[in-house]
């Protein structure tokens, strides 16, 4: 059991699938944190993503890697479109925070069943994968596929770059304000409405590349969305809302989590795990998601 | 609506509806069984959440449960006794878990309920699984038309509880919580009771409609009852319907089922869209469902 519990290879698993976790968690911190919308669409992202991914791999033979800032930019346009057609109005009337966060999660739910099912209705629901850079590199016991190299550098990158992005630049200190709180943001002369724009593509942005990422290591289906959906809500639970570095963390954390409990249990036990420790940390933090700040 | 209404009015459209399926032919008697199955849940569903505010996505845990007891004892005990079986096991789970679900409120509450009726399913899944036991055939089951009549009761008699209660002094009380919890307890209503006995009320009815429904599949499989599209839809038709009495569940069932029955033959996939574009029309244009529509025109 032991040399099972401190092998490398699941070691890089978990790092792996941790590294997606925080970069997931990381989207939907900057899309509830600024806005207190409770997207349960953001597992369909990472879908869209993925699916991005594979039909470009597959139609035109390059990398998806050559990809990413392609699909970042569709991520961050279903971004926009949501938030112009759906929530500039709602925001904009000053409504009670549980009553935007109360309708964003009926239209999020609206908006993840119409997703899921046109693209179902485009692609069918077959589980689809492809072979992109599967030649194996060994270090010792370890063996990696060169793809799953890939998708960890690529996303230990953003998260680096993101992380940078939010503590030093003003832009970024903007957006944390704002996570903090909505109206001292407003009062200082933060241009609210610009900062919910750009929170808001960055963090559909950054969701779709790592569904794309993700597409590099897993099979994917149009109704794979809800599981990254409660997984990145376990990431800032676990990390507290507006807390980028604890987010992080807890993504690494559930990514460890996940692994152990596949290999040492079953397949079936992740879903139990993802949901069980989803249902604890609502019920042991009944003040809600906020880590911070909380506002009654 | 007033009472005398409702009493004449359940009863006429309970005989319609069961006319049309004895002589219309069986596609009719299918039509009018999801019909009554979806007024049954969203009649029991709004009992709880339409009432205080707390929006379940859970209720699926209620039906798969209930179908749940009918796979398992089916055979074994009379059909009378597992229905009212299914429903007892529905209720209890929900006294189970109502005290520290109930604690959370707001959306926190929705998202809670979905994540928890998705951790019953994995769970019943695995124990499933580990039995040895994936799916099961339930043969001999009664006709459609008896089962009709059965779904028939338990529709009305949901409509009938949500009706009574929306105006006894326990529906005040519900009300008054949805409206502001602690307003709520300062003036006297004690909201842990109520909020208790108004969930586990809620998945009574839900539990014996699954055992009914199993019935009627005859193949039994833990992923399907325990679906959460099942919670979405009792949802989208209460929010598409209006929850503010009796009626809004019965027109947002009507409307869906008929959407159903339109788009399903052509897929089920464009049958999905659209519920979850009228969704979000609904919530954008008339937070208050088909009930508000109708009641702004007259003023």
């Amino acid at each position: 059991m032991l040399d099972i519990i401190l092998s490398p290879q699941l070691f890089f698993a978990a790092a792996v699938l941790g590294s997606l976790y925080a970069l997931i968690g990381l989207g939907l911190n900057l899309v509830y944190g600024t806005m207190r919308l409770l997207n349960i669409a953001h597992g369909d992202i990472v879908m869209l993503g993925a699916f991005s991914a594979f039909w470009w791999f597959t139609l035109t033979g390059f990398s998806p890697l050559l990809a990413l800032p392609v699909i970042a930019a569709l991520g961050a346009m279903i971004g926009l479109c949501l938030y112009i057609l759906l929530f500039r109005r709602q925001l904009a009337q000053g409504l009670d925070p549980v009553v935007i966060e109360a309708r964003s999660l009926l239209l999020f739910f609206g908006v993840s069943v119409v997703i899921q099912n046109v693209t179902a209705l485009l692609f069918t629901a077959t589980p689809r994968a492809y072979r992109h850079l599967d030649e194996v590199f060994r270090i010792g016991d370890l063996a990696m596929t060169g793809s799953r190299i890939a998708a960890l550098a690529c996303s230990v990158v953003l998260l680096i770059a993101m992380l940078v992005f939010l503590k030093k630049t003003l832009f970024g200190i903007e957006v944390r304000a704002l996570i903090q709180h909505r109206e001292a943001a407003r009062i200082v002369g933060i241009n609210v409405e610009k900062v919910q724009i750009v929170a808001i593509s960055m963090g559909f942005g950054v969701t779709a590349v790592a569904g794309a990422l993700l597409s590099m290591t897993e099979l994917i289906t149009p109704f794979m969305g809800f599981r990254f959906t409660i997984a990145s809500f376990v990431v800032i639970i676990l990390g507290g809302l507006g807390n980028i570095k604890g987010g992080i963390m807890a993504g690494f954390l559930l990514g460890l989590l996940e692994i152990y409990a596949v290999t040492i249990f079953s397949a079936e036990a992740r879903s139990i795990l993802i949901y069980g420790c989803f249902v604890l940390a609502i019920v042991l933090r009944p003040q809600g998601l906020l880590g911070i700040g909380k506002k009654a | 609506m007033k009472t005398a209404n409702i009493i004449i009015a359940i009863p006429a459209a309970a005989s319609a509806l069961y006319f049309l399926g004895l002589w219309a032919g069986p596609y009719w008697q299918i039509v009018a069984l999801n019909l009554t199955m979806w007024i049954a849940l969203t009649q029991s569903w709004s009992l709880f959440s339409g009432l205080t505010g707390y929006i379940s996505l859970g209720h699926a845990v209620a039906y798969g449960l209930g179908a749940y007891v009918m796979a398992s004892l089916f055979r074994e005990w009379p059909i009378w006794l597992i229905i009212p079986t299914g429903g007892v096991v529905a209720g209890l789970f929900a006294l189970i878990v109502a005290l520290p679900v109930l604690r959370v409120r707001g959306p926190y509450f929705v998202i809670l309920t979905f994540g928890l009726a998705e951790l019953v399913k994995f769970v019943l899944l695995a124990v499933d699984t580990a039995l040895g036991q994936s799916s099961r055939l339930l043969f001999g089951a009664p006709n459609t038309q008896t089962l009709l009549l059965w779904m028939l009761a338990l529709a009305a008699a949901a409509t009938l509880l949500r009706h009574h209660i929306g105006l006894s002094r326990f529906g005040r009380g519900l009300i008054a919580i949805r409206e502001d919890e602690t307003a709520a307890e300062t003036i006297g209503v004690p909201i842990t009771r109520y909020k208790v006995a108004a969930f586990a009320l809620s998945t009574v009815i839900p539990g014996m409609v699954g055992a009914v429904m199993a019935l009627r599949s005859t193949y039994f499989e833990v992923l399907q009852v325990f679906s959460p599209t099942i919670s979405f839809t009792i949802v989208t038709m209460v929010i598409i319907g209006g929850s503010g009495d009796a009626r809004g569940p019965v027109m947002g069932a009507l409307f869906l089922v008929a959407l159903a029955e339109i788009l399903r033959g052509l897929s089920p996939q464009l049958y999905l869209i659209f519920l979850g574009l009228s969704l979000v029309l609904f919530v954008i244009f008339s937070p208050n469902g088909l009930t508000g529509l109708l009641e702004r025109k007259p003023r």
